[in-house]
């Protein structure tokens, strides 16, 4: 069936697209785009041409299965990555990018935008280590 | 499905395979390869449904679902342990 091809091909276009974000993006951050959301779509195009063309019900079913595994789990791993990205102090190397998550360090906001600011959860204490360059 | 459609497809995504683990050897930080060791399974998932839907063998989703399901794990595990330093506090 015509519709079933159409969906492969695109899907696969779709992740096609996903992998070359991964190489090009600069950062951690803007990576995640295109690992969680990308290659989401893809697969999700690729399970909805599993009805259209498999003769057991099985594979429809285990398709299923998938999708919403898929679809509960992804956002979560994303977050779960650019959460111990931002916690052990990943730069941001996109151009332009603000650190809108440094919280309660200054009162007159001149810590936003660097990395040097308190992440959430810190508290400022006199420690001997601990501001990178 | 056309079978060139299948061919096709299995052998680009065979070759996105290999290029997600340049990607993974490449990784300049922890975070980004944990991300590239995510991307590689799901697209090892994408591979597998579409084989088996050239087969028509449902065991092969069987794979996929556990794929998945080991992943999600992999990366709750692997990004915990990088932010945290130990996994069960």
């Amino acid at each position: 069936m015509w519709l079933a091809d159409a969906l492969v091909v695109v899907a696969v276009l779709v992740i096609t697209v996903s992998v070359y974000g991964l190489f090009r993006m600069p950062d951690v951050y803007t990576q995640l785009h295109a690992a969680s959301k990308g290659v989401f779509l893809g697969e999700i195009g690729i399970i909805c041409a599993a009805p259209l063309v498999a003769d057991e019900a099985a594979i429809t079913s285990r398709g299923v299965l998938i999708a919403v595994f898929l679809i509960l789990t992804t956002p979560v791993s994303a977050h779960v990555v650019a959460r111990a990205a931002r916690m052990s102090r990943e730069p941001m190397r996109t151009p332009g990018a603000i650190d809108e998550s440094v919280g309660t360090g200054s009162a007159d906001g001149a810590l936003d935008g660097r990395l040097e600011g308190l992440l959430p959860g810190e508290s400022r204490d006199p420690r001997g280590a601990g501001r990178e360059s | 499905m056309h079978a060139t459609v299948y061919a096709f497809a299995s052998a680009w995504l065979t070759v996105l395979l290999g290029v997600t683990v340049v990607a993974v050897i490449r990784a300049r930080s922890a975070p980004t390869r944990i991300l590239a060791l995510d991307m590689l399974v799901l697209v090892f998932i994408a591979l597998l449904v579409l084989l088996s839907l050239r087969q028509n063998a449902p065991y092969l989703m069987d794979a996929a679902l556990v794929l998945a399901l080991l992943s999600f794990v992999a990366t709750l595990a692997a990004a915990r342990y990088h932010a945290v330093g130990r996994l069960f506090s």
